[in-house]
């Protein structure tokens, strides 16, 4: 009995590993830009492939079409007629620098196969420009806009990603190496290196996401946009940069617990939106904006999940979704709508 | 001034339709009266969606065919072959197949990859009276066939092939058996089988688990099954969700044999799971082994052809039972043409045509395909028998016949 506990703890764990990246992504990106964004679980999929397809050496056109939206954007920058001469020359240094560096990262992972981090880096770097791009292209037109629009946005974004996801790699599921083959047991349990690499990833993430935004200038303009957007605004804070850099946080940390998550389930275009529901779930639980309370949301659904399946495999996801409805009748009681700003 | 010419240019517009409208007309029937009745078959597959990794080397057969047939010059006829892609979902079956009824006139409707499309666009077809030949795996498409008169199928039954795995069990001294599948119609459907099957041959079913194909742990349902102390495992799935379940069962430290259904008789099934599933005991199509049935086997020289065609152009050891399945469903359409013409059904009464057939499927007496022989009655729209299933282990990679 003992064993099969802790079977379904550390099964149960690894999977909040994942929902907890995801849940992050959420909330970064709903504090700053008020967007809910039911798109979040494709960036876990275009990771997985784009991580699938860097390994395996084959150029990912996603780097490539990422690549091209940023030049047309330092385009469109650059033709603002109030810039001054040293203002667009930096607007061009620093936007080729990042387009250089999207194209150079899937150049040399295309140029050495097989090599595990290059291909890592590869994926993270253009799936984080993907995500400021998708901000410069959906959100920032209509940004200030209800949540209610940007929430319909969100399905828009979500639809023609998953049509991409098809379009550049096809049905094929594929099967990616993990990071370190193999396991170790534990007791009774035997607990393959990827889970430990993802729940290892996954905490050094967090930890690097909660220095960056109590330590840094950035992080720190990033939380005042977040609890104040118009006073952000007047204190000179660049608010359309603040979206677009929660925007590549948010995209970033979901292609990686996708990368990370490949190796047990293979990557398949099909593979994100599940994951993203439940990441949705755990950070309900925090009202989508407090960190510490999702993370015990996602501890909670990655459990939940593994122990109804165990008890009753047919209705595991039903009691995972289920769980919305106490955890938004507890939040109701705790912070009522009345006491919301605005 | 303007009032004046609106008119006129009115007149002029719905006059210079009508010319085009005729000349249309006139080329269409002109064009019909020289060249040859054409057979159009309409291949509705789910190149994406979950059941992709089955709809991948369907619709690769279907290009063969398309290539082999539809340039030949030799035949009576022409084949025009309509593809399209339901993308797994059932309700777009059912538009695309009416789609295909309506506005592209075909003769016969092969669809669809999945047991649920294939039963939901039933009553279209047969509302319509097309012939419709699934490449779904459950036998309740095509049973009772007096309620569906024009559905057919060419993979081999789920009901088949338990009978053959467990017959097989049987002599092994397996008794006490669990179930692992899918949670959608394919796993239910062969969750019934097998207790009806399990029932006949005296093996007992002791536990049951279920997942979806999206799922990303599969290892509580995997202890549950450890825990039941089975003989053997019965997984009913499709890769890569298959694999998943295998390893899953592995990695809890699960001893006994792992049975696999024809979901997994696909070279995407070791292609995933590589090391983890070998020794998986999976029920295949001749096609899998084709290369190790007995040279007597009828099925053999049928087989081979097919096989070499397909790996000649998709590459060596890339054929596997699904690309058999949808070649198959157009073989038989174009065999049912033939005869259908033969006994004297006219090309141009395209309604009195699909039923002629269908008439004509329902009398394909020992016809070899890559699937097995088929004995199509109006009684059996399957028409396969346990000639057609085999059983095969995983060993070094391929599937190796099992000698029974």
């Amino acid at each position: 009995m003992l064993d099969t506990l802790l079977f379904l703890i550390a099964d149960g764990v690894t999977n909040g590993a994942v929902y907890g990246l995801l849940a992050l992504s959420l909330i970064v990106i709903y504090t700053v830009t008020r967007v809910v964004n039911i798109a979040q679980g494709e960036y876990v999929t275009l990771g997985a492939l784009s991580f699938a397809s860097a390994l395996s050496g084959t150029f990912s056109v996603l780097s490539a079409i990422v690549a091209g939206g940023l030049a047309a954007f330092a385009l469109k920058d650059i033709a603002d007629r109030h810039l001054t001469g040293a203002m667009r020359i930096r607007i061009v240094l620093s936007r080729a620098l990042w387009i250089f560096i999207v194209l150079a990262t899937a150049w040399l992972a295309n140029l050495l196969p097989g090599s595990y981090w290059l291909a890592v880096l590869a994926s993270l770097v253009a799936i984080a420009s993907l995500g400021a791009l998708i901000y410069r292209l959906t959100v920032e037109p209509v940004s200030g806009a209800s949540p209610i629009v940007l929430l319909i946005v969100s399905v828009g974004v979500y639809m023609v990603l998953h049509g991409t996801a098809v379009l550049i790699w096809g049905a094929e599921p594929r099967s990616v190496p993990p990071v370190v083959e193999g396991g170790v047991q534990l007791g009774p349990v035997f607990v393959t290196y990827q889970s430990l690499w993802i729940c290892g990833a996954s905490l050094v993430a967090m930890i690097a996401l909660y220095l960056f935004s109590e330590r840094t200038l950035t992080g720190q303009a990033l939380q005042a946009t977040a609890v104040n957007r118009t006073g952000a605004q007047l204190c000179g804070i660049p608010v359309g940069v603040a979206g677009q850099l929660s925007f590549a946080i948010g995209a970033g940390f979901s292609a990686l617990s996708g990368l990370l998550l490949a190796p047990l389930i293979t990557a398949n275009y099909d593979m994100g939106l599940p994951i993203g529901l439940k990441g949705f779930v755990a950070a309900a639980l925090g009202g989508i904006v407090e960190y510490p309370t999702a993370l015990v949301g996602v501890l909670l659904v990655g459990l939940t999940e593994s122990f109804s399946a165990y008890q009753v495999s047919a209705y595991r996801d039903v009691v995972v979704y289920l769980m919305v409805i106490p955890i938004l009748l507890w939040r109701n009681a705790v912070r009522p709508p009345e006491t919301h700003g605005n | 001034m303007r009032t004046t010419t609106k008119p006129g240019f009115i007149a002029l517009g719905v006059s210079s339709l009508l010319a085009a409208a005729s000349i249309a007309f006139l080329g269409s029937s002109s064009a019909a009266a020289q060249d040859k009745p054409e057979l159009r078959i309409a291949a509705i597959i789910a190149v994406t969606g979950p059941a992709s990794a089955l709809g991948a080397p369907e619709r690769n057969a279907v290009e063969l065919f398309d290539k082999t047939w539809s340039s030949r010059t030799d035949l009576p006829f022409k084949i025009k072959v309509i593809s399209y892609d339901d993308g797994s979902d059932p309700t777009k079956s059912v538009s695309l197949t009416r789609k295909a009824i309506e506005e592209d006139k075909v003769h016969v409707v092969v669809c669809c990859t999945t047991t649920p499309g294939s039963m939901a666009i039933i009553d279209t077809v047969s509302a319509a009276k097309v012939t419709m030949i699934s490449m779904a795996s459950s036998l309740s498409i095509v049973e009772p066939a007096s309620a569906r008169p024009f559905t057919f199928k060419t993979p081999t039954s789920d009901k088949l092939m338990l009978q053959r795995t467990l017959d097989y069990m049987k002599r092994q001294g397996i008794k006490k058996i669990g179930f692992f599948g899918l949670e959608d119609a394919y796993g239910e459907g062969g969750l019934k089988e097998l207790q009806n099957v399990a029932k006949d041959t005296g093996a007992e079913l002791a536990a049951t688990e279920r997942f979806a194909r999206q799922d990303t742990n599969f290892t509580p349902q995997a202890l549950r099954l450890k825990q039941a102390g089975l003989d053997a495992v019965y997984i009913h799935a499709i890769p890569p969700s298959a694999d998943l379940a295998h390893e899953a069962l592995k990695r809890v430290g699960y001893a006994g044999p792992i049975y696999h259904g024809g979901g997994s008789s696909i070279n995407a099934f070791v292609d995933i799971g590589k090391a983890n599933v070998e020794g998986a005991i999976v029920g295949v199509g001749a096609l899998n082994v084709y290369d190790q049935i007995k040279q007597e086997n009828p099925l053999r020289p049928v087989l081979a052809k097919f096989a070499e065609l397909f790996d000649g152009v998709y590459g060596k050891g890339k054929v596997d039972l699904f690309a058999g399945q949808s070649w198959d469903a157009m073989m038989l359409a174009v065999n049912a043409y033939q005869s259908a013409t033969a006994s004297g059904a006219k090309a141009d009464d395209l309604a009195a045509m699909r039923v002629a057939i269908k008439d004509a499927m329902e009398h394909t007496n020992d016809w070899p395909g890559v699937n097995g022989v088929f004995n199509i009655t109006p009684t059996d729209h399957l028409g396969l028998d346990k000639r057609s299933t085999f059983l095969s282990q995983i060993k070094g990679g391929k599937f190796v016949l099992i000698e029974e």
